[in-house]
This record gives structure tokens, C-alpha cells and sequence, in this order.
């Protein structure tokens, strides 16, 4: 039910770590823990809408399951050529 | 090579656990107790407050937190059993507390005037179970009118729960709840939380919760640096 507010800030971990970069992120991995209380399918259709829309240029989402309650950003992958286009 | 993979390895909670415990600290320097109750709506919360308001009286500093999606009926309810501010988060479709709104609540009230912070959360047994809000305890709450399973159903809201209340209990001659399935089902999931059986109507069992929260306004009071 929370997977909103959880997407969200993967979004702001991901507008802070990148910067200026952001519109260049082309892929997020996340780390869900099956204690995490987070249902992945909810997740990742929050964030495939939410890194749609600006500063985001459109990103696809790997969810790795990992057991307990981890619930983690484990990287960022951006494209610097995307930015020319 | 254009695409570079950058390794984050950020918790996605880290953010609300440092407010958390900015939270934590700042309630821990001024001596006060702070609870997190949490439970489905219509568990009993609210009632609960009112009449621990009513028998606490002046004698103990009591703030409230409320949180509701919509609405700040129950801050107003709790309003004419208290002097005191009570605070109503509006979540505006949030379904639970964080703890940057408890941090923007506490920002208004005198903390050096308070014994108890009371964070009443929205009613839900899922979501407010994940957020850290710099709460001292956790107390979940369940009533006799949900089924003697909801603890197994909703285990993290109860494995977390550092004690859990069974309300409503002046309707058990009317139902067919079975008490002892119902805490069998709380130890399944927790087997340290003390558990206490209440009723904010008929007053049974809120001598004993009036005094778990004398002790933890004790222990907060205890824990506090000495003032100058």
C-alpha cells in the first residue's frame, strides 16, 4: 500500500545522486527483501510511471529478491550519450 | 562506453531513519516518553486516547500526534479532553505517519513541557509498520470485533509492538471471539511484548495501561541529562 511513497524516494535517491545526470538514467536496481513488506509488481509499476516524467527521460526497473528486510537503491545506470538526443 | 553503472547501495528508508532519530535525540534530551500506536481504523485508538486524556488529567503533560488521510475529526475529539495542542497530520492519501511530519509536529510543541508524546497513526496494520518515527515504544492495538488471527495476518505491525492491546473488551459477551486464539496468535508472532486486555468503556484494564505509560514517562524522565 506504501509502494508510492517508497518510489518516490527512489526517485530522490536517485534526482541527489545523480545531479544534473538525472535525465541520462537509463536503468534503476533495487535490492527487496522478502521481509520488506513491499509487493515488487506495485513497486515497479509506481516508479515505470514516476521515471517518466521530468526530470526523468524514461527508465526500466531491476528488482533483484534478496532475503529479510533490505530494501536498497544498489545502483544507478545512466547513458551520457542520451543526453544528445 | 557511454553507459556507466554507478553503485547507489542506499537504504530507501535511510532518509526517514535519520530524521528518526533526530527525532529520537531531540525527545531523549528533553526527557520525553514517546509511543507509536498503530492499528487497523476503527480499532479504538481514538477512544482509547480520550479516556486516558480524562483519567490522566493534569498529572501527566500529554501531546498528541493524530494522522489521518483525511479529515482532523479525531484531533478535534481528543481536543475537548485536553488544554493541550493536539497536533492533526492531514497525510492527503498517505497511508501512514514519517517521521518528517512528527519532526515538523514536534517543532511546535514545547518539548521541556511535556512528559508523553502520543503518535497516533493512521489506521492501517501494513504501512505505518515500516516507518521509523523516533518513537520509545510501539504499542499496536487490535479490537475483539476483528478476527483472533489479525496478529498472523499483520505480523510485522505485531512482531514490532513493544506491547500489544486487545480493546474493546466489553464486547466480548456479545461475540464470538475466542481471547485465548487471540493471544496465541499475538505470541506467535511476538513472545516478549507485554499484552493487555482493555476497554476504554467500561474502564477494565486501563489501570494497567495508565501505568505501562507512567513507566515509560518514567524511564524517559530517567534517561534525560540532567539540566543545569
Amino acid at each position: 500500500m506504501h509502494e508510492l511513497s517508497i518510489a518516490l524516494e527512489v526517485c530522490a535517491i536517485a534526482e541527489r545522486t545523480l545531479g544534473d545526470r538525472v535525465p541520462q538514467l537509463t536503468r534503476v536496481g533495487l535490492e527487496v527483501g522478502d521481509g520488506a513488506g513491499i509487493v515488487v509488481e506495485n513497486l515497479t509499476f509506481c516508479l515505470d510511471t514516476l521515471l517518466t516524467e521530468p526530470p526523468f527521460r524514461g527508465a526500466g526497473v531491476e528488482v533483484s529478491a534478496v532475503a529479510g528486510d533490505v530494501l536498497r537503491v544498489s545502483y544507478l545506470e545512466v547513458d551520457d550519450e542520451r543526453s544528445a538526443h | 562506453m557511454s553507459v556507466q553503472r554507478i553503485d547507489v547501495r542506499e537504504r530507501v528508508m535511510a532518509r526517514n531513519d535519520l530524521l528518526a532519530a533526530t527525532v529520537r535525540d531531540r525527545l531523549a534530551a528533553a526527557g520525553v516518553a514517546a509511543v507509536n500506536l498503530i492499528s487497523s481504523p476503527g480499532a479504538g485508538k481514538t477512544t482509547l486516547l480520550e479516556q486516558t486524556l480524562d483519567h490522566v488529567g493534569r498529572a501527566m503533560r500529554l501531546h498528541i500526534v493524530t494522522g489521518d488521510v483525511q479529515t482532523q475529526n479525531d484531533a478535534d475529539r481528543l481536543a475537548r479532553h485536553t488544554d493541550r495542542l493536539v497536533h492533526a497530520v492531514v497525510t492527503q492519501g498517505g497511508c501512514h505517519l514519517d517521521a518528517a511530519q512528527v519532526s515538523a509536529a514536534i517543532d511546535q510543541i514545547d518539548l521541556h513541557d511535556t512528559d508523553l508524546l502520543v503518535l497516533e497513526n493512521v489506521g492501517n496494520l501494513v504501512c505505518p509498520a515500516s516507518w521509523d518515527l523516533g518513537e520509545g515504544a510501539r504499542v499496536t492495538l487490535f479490537s475483539v470485533t476483528e478476527g483472533e488471527d489479525k496478529p498472523v495476518k499483520y505480523p510485522k505491525a505485531f512482531a514490532l509492538a513493544d506491547l500489544v492491546l486487545v480493546t474493546k473488551i466489553d464486547l466480548l459477551p456479545h461475540l464470538r471471539f475466542d481471547l485465548s486464539k487471540a493471544l496465541s496468535a499475538i505470541r506467535a508472532v511476538n513472545e516478549t511484548a507485554p499484552i493487555l486486555c482493555v476497554s476504554a468503556e467500561s474502564g477494565a484494564g486501563m489501570d494497567d495501561w495508565l501505568g505501562w505509560l507512567h513507566a515509560q514517562v518514567s524511564l524517559a524522565r530517567r534517561a534525560a541529562p540532567a539540566v543545569a
